[in-house]
């Protein structure tokens, strides 16, 4: 079997000054052509994840205080910093939540499109440019060649995130890293912007870790799946295992909070407490404050478990079937 | 069946906006919300739903008369509150409260929590010192937040606690309509279900009527009883929320359905998805708004602007071809869980009701 196009292994991050690590022990495989979509909610590390794989982590504050992650033939964590300039926006590309703040809006998005080319191809500006109209081609902005002269604030923002994906996607990258693409967006808009990825991933074979806080937008995109909570990878498999045989509490808890799921009138079942700050993380199981299975031994924490293959837990009460009676029912 | 009684009522209700004002010539007008009809039962929930300049926070804005209409009216128990002086809306105002989308920026930092709950009493002259020092124990128990909040500022709040805050506050003044502008879109996906929670608990019992204002469709179905749809400062349907759900009638209330992303692997299908963006309020198109990105519209559509007119099935849609498009609703999101995961989730269920010991503490934060 050919190694895997991206593997993270025993990630760890820290906030100087704190004794525990904010993101913990991260490990994934990812294929070329395959899409890993990381889901949990504010603070559980995701966002962090992505950004160290491209060496954007504040450091200090933060820190990296272990792992490593192999690309290409290379430890993304060992990079030195010209390297990673080189990766970014070549081999690897970004698409982030807000396109209106990460465009800059002072350039026509032709040159900020043609820009990224040019920095990394080497090619002559008309070139550059050619490959920029092509780019809006693509990803179905009307009128291309008039909308390479606009600027970001006269586009809207389904047409600015297709900006995003053209420049993100403009140098072939093999692998995206695309941080809530959708979550400013508007349902309809949603829609097309989430095809429109699928589609162009599909043409190029990239790779694409696709954070979210939605498992629709999972249900939708992943061939993969890691729930991450409060900085750690409570379950990690493929998609139809994570929706069609749920392990972790957690993991089982979101998928209950969703209103989409359920009788109309049924209230929805919550997950009370908030995430841990990491100075106060809890020392076994970081979700055992909040978990209602929690026993003694959630103190310490869980090992992963193999589920079926490639479908890991990390909990000591996996599957939850086979606790007893007393310990489920009122 | 009995006449639901009407507690608030919007008729030709327009509001514009000047977006630019030359030096010469007219100006440039938006009609964020154009010529809306509709009526709100008491104690009920309506949704009112639409993407993002649709005008629906316009329409919300002026149902409680925090802007003032252009033209048309909003009548409260039966008086038109645009034509109430302000000295008597101040007391109005009362009965009529708002929740709004960003519990960071909707709360002043310099006041501590207690403060911001006893400031609606004190506008409204309720209670003396120490009965409104009670009420304010009692409004942070209500929405399940600690008892020595009231001391505390709003940044030491999470999202999710400072929305209840938010919650709390509008509760001050004992108001018998809420009006909520995406009260849990800022939020996270389990901490929206605790406040939706407490809105429904809240709801029944006081008495609320509840008015929301959203975008996400599974939140709507979830605690609605009925639901309009805007599109560009419209109405283009309305109905009971199954109803809705299940046979959409406009093919606009159709699309927002269909991009709604059911949690289930493979379910949806695939590039049926709307195409286009929503046209510029400031010009807008002829005939039927929707008639550009409608894949139903015909001629008539281009020219003639069709009016809300009741549906068949209940409600009122806006759209020339209603009667003889059959629009698909929402499939079971449930039919599609697997056993096990049904099955996890009913013990889930179970252990949370079992840990909280009870149904009132379920909404209660440690």
């Amino acid at each position: 079997m050919n190694a895997p196009l991206l593997d993270v292994r025993g990630l760890s991050i820290r906030i100087d000054g704190t004794e525990r690590d904010l993101v913990e022990d991260v490990s994934f495989t990812l294929n070329a052509g395959e899409t890993l979509c990381i889901v949990g909610e504010s603070g559980c590390g995701k966002s962090l994840t992505a950004l160290a794989l491209m060496g954007l982590l504040s450091t200090p504050p933060l820190r990296i205080t272990g792992g490593t992650a192999a690309f290409q033939g290379a430890d993304l964590m060992r990079l030195p910093r010209t390297a990673l300039q080189d990766l970014r926006g070549d081999r690897i590309g970004m698409i982030f939540q807000e396109p209106m703040s990460s465009l800059n809006p002072t350039m026509r998005i032709g040159d900020q499109i043609a820009e990224a080319v040019e920095r990394h191809k080497g090619v002559s500006t008309a070139e550059a440019r050619k490959r920029a109209l092509d780019m809006l081609r693509r990803v179905g902005i009307p009128a291309p060649e008039q909308r390479m002269a606009a600027y970001p604030h006269n586009l809207s923002g389904g047409m600015r995130q297709r900006v995003m994906i053209a420049m993100a996607l403009a140098n072939d990258p093999a692998l995206i890293l695309a941080d809530e693409p959708t979550t400013a967006l508007d349902v309809t808009i949603q829609a097309q912007v989430l095809d429109l990825m699928k589609t162009l991933q599909a043409e190029s074979a990239s790779a694409m870790i696709l954070i979210t806080h939605d498992l629709g937008v999972v249900a939708e995109m992943a061939d993969k799946v890691a729930v991450m909570y409060a900085g750690r990878i409570v379950e990690i498999g493929p998609a139809a295992a994570i929706f069609d045989d749920p392990q972790h509490p957690y993991t089982i808890a979101l998928m209950s909070s969703m209103p989409a799921y359920g009788a109309r009138t049924d209230r929805l079942v919550t997950i009370p407490g908030v995430v841990p700050q990491a100075a106060r993380m809890p020392a076994g199981c970081r979700f055992a404050p909040r978990c209602p299975f929690v026993t003694d031994v959630c103190t310490d924490m869980p090992p992963d478990t193999t589920v079926a293959a490639g479908h890991s837990v990390g909990c000591w009460h996996a599957p939850l079937e086979a606790l007893p009676e007393e310990r489920i029912s009122a | 069946m009995t006449v639901p009684e009407t507690i608030l009522e919007a008729s030709a209700l327009r509001r514009e906006f000047v977006t630019k004002r030359p030096l010469f010539g007219a100006p440039t007008l938006v009609r964020a919300v154009d010529g809306v009809d509709l009526k709100i039962h008491r104690g009920e929930t309506f949704s009112i739903v639409g993407e993002s300049g649709c005008g629906k926070s316009t329409l919300a804005r002026l149902l409680v008369r925090l802007i003032e209409p252009t033209e048309g009216a909003v009548r409260y128990a039966g008086r038109n509150i645009a034509d109430i002086p302000e000295a008597e809306m101040r007391r109005l105002r009362r009965d009529l409260q708002f929740i709004f989308q960003d519990p960071f920026s909707s709360l002043n930092p310099r006041m501590t929590v207690g403060a911001l709950l006893e400031e609606p009493m004190q506008v409204h002259g309720l209670g003396s010192g120490t009965k409104r020092k009670a009420q304010v124990a009692k409004l942070l128990a209500r929405v399940g937040l600690p008892s020595d909040s009231a001391d505390r500022y709003p940044h030491e709040f999470s999202g999710g606690q400072r929305q209840r805050i938010g919650i709390a506050r509008a509760l001050a003044s004992g108001p018998k309509v809420l009006i909520g502008d995406e009260p849990v879109s800022a939020l996270d996906v389990s901490i929206q279900a605790q406040v939706l929670n407490i809105l429904e608990d809240l709801k029944a019992e006081f008495g609320l009527t509840l008015i929301v204002i959203a975008h996400d469709l599974a939140v709507v179905r979830h605690m609605s009883d009925r639901v309009a749809v805007m599109y560009l400062g419209e109405i283009v349907e309305t109905a009971a929320v199954e109803t809705l759900f299940s046979a959409p009638q406009h093919p606009y209330t159709a699309a927002l359905i269909a991009a709604i992303l059911v949690p289930k692997v493979g379910v949806r299908r695939a590039h049926t998805a709307l195409q286009g963006d929503p046209p510029n309020p400031i010009d807008l198109p002829s005939g039927c708004r929707f008639h550009p990105r409608c894949p139903h519209a015909t001629e008539i559509c281009r020219t003639t602007r069709p009016v809300l007119s009741p549906r068949s099935g209940g409600g009122a849609v806006a759209c020339h071809h209603a009667d003889t498009l059959h629009l698909k609703g929402l499939e079971n999101a449930e039919a599609g869980l697997s056993a096990k995961a049904a099955a996890r989730m009913e013990l889930y269920r179970a252990a949370r009701a079992r840990a909280d010991g009870g149904g009132a503490a379920a909404t209660t934060p440690q």
